[in-house]
């Protein structure tokens, strides 16, 4: 028999047990189905952090410690503080901006303050950034108004584009610090920190930061760098600031460094790491994470391998029982002078049948699935100030893996029922009662 | 006489548990060319075992089978396959059509295995059951159709390849007197006018008598007797 023929039968045969085949395949639909989006979950995950790194452009920046520490041990709790800390100042900041391949290199000012602005306040932190770093991302899509141009905050008409905010920071007041400790023995005391005003412009207003965790700049304020700078704040304000301050020389806590692009990381952080200080790149961690990933989407496909494996349960059971039916006819066919891999690929041709249609069908509810549970999933979120995001991802190679998937493990679930078809004895079959 | 079908010690025994059941036990006999030969004997003497020996149903335990030019006890699977599709055309005493399939299906369905052409099966399977005389009945189901009906169905599609020996066995056990006697008149009429040598299996030693050239008389899996039958061959 030719294979078209072959393959007609089988369709005939799975079309003359209409219920039985659809139910059968219907085992699979939601084998795919749940496979599909639970993977597509797992990889939508995984496409928003990275885009989000990227957004963020963290793949081609890094960060510059005043010394070389291994955020491993850190995690693993056995950190000791470093002997030797070279001061991260300004002549540090320009020897790093002087490595080629260096587009941008700015010591990291960030702090707590409160704004005050319509007779309204929030605290939030500050972080100081400079005017160039306008024409990257996050900062080159400014909703409102926009970026400052230059370290001069420009004065723009808008509702609130252009008013004054006040920014509140807090220093050390040694007075009341004094005062504090004296009665601390008493009575309880207010923390002894001294209100700096200082009054900034508006030029633009940032979009809402994602759900995701990756940005770098997350500053409620941005001000120009040299502003930042001249603020008047707490001593140190940022984790990097205590090994800073460790000898006790002027230096910043970390410094920001931007590469022309994702290659130069590797040459950059040598030469930085060759002026004795640390290097802190998002890159590195990037293996990790998408090894993490990796996990989860194993885990999460691991649940759906399960409702395709009840289905290809579901198919041996049908095409089992379609044999003691069909024996008979099995035997017909036999004598009619079918070979046994004819009969073979009969039934295997069925198998894969269902299998590719129970795909094709399961990869459209996958695909419900996810367009349901993302409305869904949007509609909680929204109230919470977490901006639309797509949490599912179903890119090609998802789709065209789900149907080898399913036509692989129908065909391994038919592969006994076929031999045992093939097997059957012709003498026994054709047995008159 | 050139034997066509020929057999030497034939012999099957099938396990029953540990028991051995000896059904043939040494079967030599020879067929000519375009000759009639009936097999008969008590039900249990062989008589259907040594027919789906000869279509290659089922495989001996010892001796020989030779069918034209081929030794069939020699072959594989495979090729018994072949040897069932293009050497032998079978039909049984309860027809063993497919039931879901119209006589006009069920032959194409052997046309199919045979190997023919997709586009010329409907044309044959018609042109076959035309020859039986069925050619009103083509789109009819198994179970639309009389017993006689359904044989001769059984009939052409046995035709279908082409055959060079036509086995039967039992062929009017299901049918009433009449019924039997326009089915055997087909089986000698294929048989005398297109010289399709004819193997048939019957418990009725009498009918058997009356359209073979000759009888082989089987008794618990051996030929205890060779009749002669009708005069013309």
């Amino acid at each position: 028999m030719t294979p078209p023929d072959l393959w007609r039968l089988s369709l005939e045969n799975l079309w003359r047990t209409k219920l039985r085949s659809v139910l059968t395949t219907l085992g699979v639909v939601i084998g795919i189905g749940a496979l599909v989006s639970m993977v597509s979950f797992g990889v939508g995950m995984q496409e928003n952090v990275t885009s989000e790194f990227r957004e963020n452009d963290l793949f081609t920046s890094m960060q510059v410690l005043p010394a070389k520490i291994d955020v491993g041990e850190i995690m693993a709790g056995g950190f000791e503080p470093p002997q030797t800390v070279k001061a991260l100042n300004d002549s540090a900041v320009e020897a790093i901006r002087a490595i080629p391949a260096v587009e941008l290199a700015f010591p990291e000012i960030r702090f707590p303050v409160t704004v005050r602005m319509m007779g309204k306040e929030a605290r939030t932190s500050l972080q100081a950034v400079p005017a160039a770093m306008g024409r990257y991302k996050p900062f080159s899509e400014i909703p409102y108004g926009s970026f400052y141009a230059s370290e001069l905050v420009p004065i723009s008409v808008d509702s609130l584009i252009g008013r004054e905010v006040e920014i509140v920071s807090s220093t050390l007041d040694l007075q009341s610090a004094a005062r504090a400790f004296m009665r601390s023995f008493t009575a309880p005391s207010r923390l002894p920190l001294r209100e700096e005003v200082v009054r900034l412009r508006v030029v633009g207003v940032r979009g809402r930061l994602s759900g995701f965790g990756a940005a770098r700049f997350r500053g409620g304020v941005i001000v120009p760098i040299e502003t930042g700078a001249a603020m008047p704040r707490l001593g140190f304000s940022d984790v990097w600031d205590l090994l800073d301050s460790s000898e006790g020389t002027q230096g910043y806590g970390s410094v920001y460094v931007r590469t022309r692009g994702m290659d130069d990381i590797t040459p950059v952080r040598e030469a930085v790491e060759e002026m004795g200080f640390g290097v802190l790149a998002v890159i590195d961690e990037l293996e990790e994470i998408k090894q993490t990933f990796l996990i989860m989407d194993a885990l999460l496909g691991a649940v759906g391998t399960i409702a395709l494996i009840v289905a290809a349960l579901g198919i041996i059971n049908t095409m089992v029982t379609s044999i003691l039916e069909r024996t008979r006819e099995i035997g017909v066919m036999k004598a009619v002078g079918g070979s046994e891999t004819d009969i073979r690929w009969i039934f295997f041709l069925e198998a894969a049948t269902i299998g590719f249609i129970g795909g094709a069908f399961g990869l459209a509810l996958g695909w419900a699935v996810t367009r349901i549970a993302n409305v869904v999933a949007n509609h909680y979120l929204r109230p919470q100030g977490v901006p639309e995001v797509d949490l599912f991802y179903m890119p090609v190679w998802l789709i065209a893996g789900a149907l080898v998937f399913s036509v692989g493990v129908s065909l391994l679930a038919g592969f006994y029922p076929a031999s045992r078809a093939a097997r059957v004895d012709p003498v026994q079959a054709l047995r008159h009662d | 006489m050139t034997p066509f079908v020929l057999t030497r010690d034939l012999c099957k025994t099938y396990q029953k548990g540990t028991v051995p059941i000896p059904v043939l036990q040494g079967v030599s006999l020879e067929v000519a060319k375009g000759e009639y030969v009936s097999v008969v004997g008590r039900s249990g003497s062989g008589k259907s075992t040594l027919l789906n020996l000869l279509g290659g149903l089922d495989t001996a335990t010892s001796g020989r089978i030779v069918v034209g030019d081929s030794d069939v006890t020699s072959m594989s699977r495979q090729d018994l396959a072949v040897h069932r599709r293009s050497t032998v055309g079978m039909i049984f005493q309860s027809f063993n059509l497919i039931p879901s399939r119209t006589a006009l299906e069920n032959i194409t369905l052997a046309l199919a295995f045979g190997g023919y052409p997709r586009s010329d099966r409907r044309r044959r399977a018609s042109e076959l059951l035309s020859s039986v005389g069925l050619e009103h009945r083509l789109s009819h189901t198994p179970g639309e159709l009389s017993g006689g009906e359904a044989q001769r169905v059984a009939i052409a599609r046995a035709l279908a390849n082409a055959p060079d020996v036509l086995l039967a066995d039992e062929p009017t056990g299901n049918l009433d007197s009449k019924t039997a006697e326009e089915i055997v008149g087909l089986l000698v009429a294929l048989n005398s006018e297109r010289g399709l040598t004819v193997v048939m299996v019957s418990h009725d030693e009498a009918t058997a008598r009356e359209v073979s050239h000759r009888v082989f008389r089987l008794l618990d899996g051996r030929v205890i007797d060779e009749l002669s039958g009708r005069a013309d061959g």
